[in-house]
């Protein structure tokens, strides 16, 4: 393999066809990235550690609805729901049974994905905005159920949950948590990139381009954005568990449909039909109210701030800030960050020839 | 040469140092959330006393505080990742709480952490300091203080009255109780107590009638609690909900007696509430309510002049409540750092234990007497019982013009001193 792809397009199997890393300089930039991530709680403080993570869990659960939107070309307002679920298994499971955490983790990821199914179900039939008010009301059933069912999750008053043990090592900080959370990326995010390699990851972007093509190709329409809705589920459940053992705490009101209008911004800002841009999406969205904090602190006690009257009213302006950014992605940059990625890589790779 | 690299280093030894001077504070509150209503004035309270603590003594043995406000907008799991990012990254040593479901949520980890939390909950939940009640679900908290009775006391306090004042008006049989808010774990947390306390007193107990935290449509609630021939209603929410139901009942032309919680009722929800208001009864936390005179008033004048250098902006009971919990943040604080001690979250706790009766210097007469033991963190069995009075038109004119004319009042109805049970401890 050579460091740069050669012009012109002479690959001559699958196999080279389908390779995520081509050249032998993006894997050294995988190595070397990841040998930065591993360092990174050497350096970094506490709270930086908390947004990676935070990077992290938001980032596989905006991988599963960007499987589900992106790829098979559904729609779901309800994925804070399944998010939750995820994080109440992973607290109820590890609380009525004792098991370790970290297989609570991959099991709430299984409960979600059924339940998951099971909503996904009305997706069999439906389609665009019928399909969307579907979803809809998961959001809320499950909202509904957070909020009553006492013995799963706590009721109002949320639940508090403990953190991933190895033997008698507990991941409590963030520096060891980060590690965790690292590995479950890692292992998520090869997944789906594996998974777009296979039939039924082409089935699925088959079913989004042209459903009635698909079928004539014998795909099983119902088959597949059932299961789209599963993988979804399953990927918001893992996100969701990791989330409750970081926190430490679950609570019903976190899992609203704003936060599910966020893991929407999140793809479309990320990149609908990106594995990576899942996670620039995930990174965007945490990173937006750190940025905004700081402008207002930057303006704090100046004529702007006493103008507009900032002082108190800063989260306001951190939902108007995420409400701003996805409608201007929305129209300049519809294909979201990983297309502007790649046009970055691309100005360097062919400059100064770039045309 | 010499003297630039030593002037270099005195800057670089000196600049940490120099930071490090100021004790950061951590300071929770509620600007845009389901309790915001009452969470602005008491936010407002907390904010002006500790930006006054520090223009006029110089903060705490020298060092300035270090407040870190932020509106979390009642979701209590914005309050532990706000927790998580004070404690990992500015350090605080003390914390200004607002809500029930995330204090109760942050107990675990303040006891952790040991930092200080002065919640605007009033659960029953924290006051528990030793862990020996025994309760189920409840925790010891000997890092939790607030400042007032806790709502079950509260409660226990107003049903007292309502056992009197059902004998005094001359009613027959056994008064009718019912329990009232949204399914959250603040309007719930004196329910039970209170239920059974009603009980106790004689009340016959009605199901709860439930209702949103948010303003809204109530009057199916109201028809419910005519329906049900309720005497006495213990309103859990806070102002903004509650005027709600105030004004759909007055609709509904349902007679009965509205008690409502310490966040309940306030003077800006009499002028919202206008005539509906009339007659509630409500539990106020300092001896005295703004208009009236103490001691102590003069300096929360100058509290309240920081934020409002006009001076007529009318402060409700809230912000004078606000202004009592700051304090005894501060005092105990003062305790820490005695004698060259250092801040820490673990001298501030022991702070809270020094005095009895303890009302803050500069604020006689206005903050009750409060007292903390290392097994009970319940500062004050007093419950001043409190009636909104309106006697007119509320829609003209502002806060502080209708209480100076006498339209709103706020009229001090009894105060039950409750006997500190130890069996009651935690509930």
């Amino acid at each position: 393999m050579t460091v740069m792809t050669p012009a012109g397009d002479f690959r001559t199997s699958y196999r080279a066809d389908t390779t995520i890393f081509p050249t032998r300089g993006s894997r050294a930039a995988l190595w070397a990235g990841l040998a930065v991530l591993l360092c990174a709680p050497l350096v970094l403080d506490r709270y930086l550690l908390s947004l990676l993570i935070n990077v992290g869990t938001l980032g596989i659960a905006a991988l599963g609805l960007n499987i589900l939107v992106g790829f098979t070309g559904q729609i779901s307002i309800g994925h804070a729901a399944f998010f939750g679920f995820g994080a109440f298994s992973s607290a109820w499971l590890h609380e009525s049974f004792g098991l370790p955490v970290l297989l609570c983790i991959p099991v709430a990821g299984l409960m979600t994905a059924l339940v998951g199914l099971v909503f996904g179900a009305p997706a069999a039939r439906l389609k665009g905005l019928y399909l969307a008010i579907a979803t809809l009301a998961a959001q809320f059933i499950l909202e509904d159920f957070f909020a009553r069912a006492r013995w799963f999750t706590g009721g109002v008053a949320g639940r508090l949950t403990e953190s991933p043990a190895i033997g008698s090592f507990a991941l409590d900080r963030e520096e060891s948590y980060f590690y965790l959370v690292l590995a479950f990326v890692i292992i998520m995010f090869v997944a789906a990139a594996n998974l777009m390699r296979t039939r039924d990851g082409r089935a699925l972007v088959a079913v989004r381009d042209h459903y009635l093509s698909a079928e004539i190709m014998g795909i099983n329409l119902a088959y597949y954005r059932t299961l789209s809705f599963g993988i979804a589920s399953f990927y918001a459940g893992i996100g969701g568990a990791l989330y409750a053992h970081h926190l430490q705490f679950v609570s019903v009101e976190a899992f609203n449909i704003l936060f599910s209008i966020q893991f929407l911004g999140m793809v479309i800002i990320g990149g609908l039909g990106s594995i990576m841009g899942s996670l620039m999406g995930a990174a965007f969205m945490v990173a937006l109210p750190e940025v905004v904090q700081a402008a207002a602190d930057a303006l704090a006690g100046g004529a702007i701030d006493r103008a507009l009257k900032i002082g108190g009213n800063i989260s306001f302006l951190r939902e108007m800030a995420i409400g701003a950014a996805i409608i201007l992605f929305l129209i300049f940059e519809p294909d979201g960050l990983a297309r502007r990625w790649k046009l970055i890589k691309a100005y360097w790779k062919l400059y100064p020839y770039s045309h | 040469m010499k003297t630039a690299l030593a002037i270099a280093a005195a800057v670089a030894l000196a600049t940490p140092a120099l930071a490090q001077q100021r004790i950061p504070v951590g300071h929770l509150m509620d600007n845009s959330g389901a309790t915001s209503d009452v969470g602005v004035p008491y936010g407002q309270g907390v904010a002006d006393t500790l930006a006054w603590v520090n223009q006029t003594r110089q903060g705490v043995a020298g060092r300035q505080l270090n407040v870190l406000g932020f509106d979390y907008g009642y979701q209590a799991p914005r309050a532990v990742s706000q927790y998580q990012s004070w404690t990992g990254r500015d350090r605080v040593v003390a914390i200004q709480g607002w809500g029930t479901a995330d204090t109760e949520a942050l107990v675990r980890f303040v006891n952790r952490d040991k930092i200080p939390f002065v919640s605007g909950s009033y659960s029953a939940a924290l006051t528990d300091a030793g862990g020996k009640s025994g309760r189920q679900g409840v925790e010891a908290s000997p890092y939790n203080f607030f400042f007032g009775p806790s709502y079950s006391d509260a409660l226990r306090g107003m049903l007292r009255w309502a056992a009197d004042d059902w004998k005094a008006k001359g009613g027959q049989g056994r008064p009718k109780y019912v329990h009232m808010g949204g399914n959250h774990p603040y309007p719930n947390s004196p329910k039970e107590a209170g239920e059974a306390m009603a009980r106790e007193l004689g009340f016959e107990v009605l199901p709860a009638i439930q209702f949103a935290l948010t303003p809204g449509d109530y009057t199916s609630q109201c028809l419910t609690l005519k329906q049900q021939g309720a005497n006495y209603a213990y309103l859990g929410n806070t102002a903004g909900s509650n005027i709600s139901v105030l004004r759909a009942c007055q609709t509904a032309g349902v007679q009965v007696q509205f008690m409502g919680n310490v966040w309940g009722m306030d003077e800006n929800a009499m002028k919202a509430a206008g005539a509906a208001a009339n007659g509630v009864v409500f539990p106020v936390r300092t001896q005295v309510v703004t208009g009236q005179d103490a001691p102590g008033m003069e300096t929360i004048r100058a509290i309240s002049r920081l934020s409002d250098p006009t001076g007529n902006v009318y402060r409700p009971v809230h912000y004078l409540a606000g202004a009592c919990a700051a304090m005894l943040m501060v005092e105990a604080m003062d305790t820490a750092a005695a004698n060259g001690g250092q801040v820490t979250g673990e001298r501030i706790q022991r702070g809270f234990y020094e005095r009895t009766n303890w009302v803050p210097k500069g604020f006689e007469g206005v903050c009750t007497p409060s007292t903390f033991t290392n097994e009970d963190h319940r500062g004050t069995m007093r419950v001043a019982i409190y009636r909104a009075v309106v006697s007119g038109d509320t829609s003209q004119g502002s806060v502080a013009e209708l209480m100076r004319a006498g339209t709103m009042r706020l009229e001090p109805v009894t105060t039950v001193e409750l006997e500190r049970k130890r069996e009651l401890l935690g509930w």
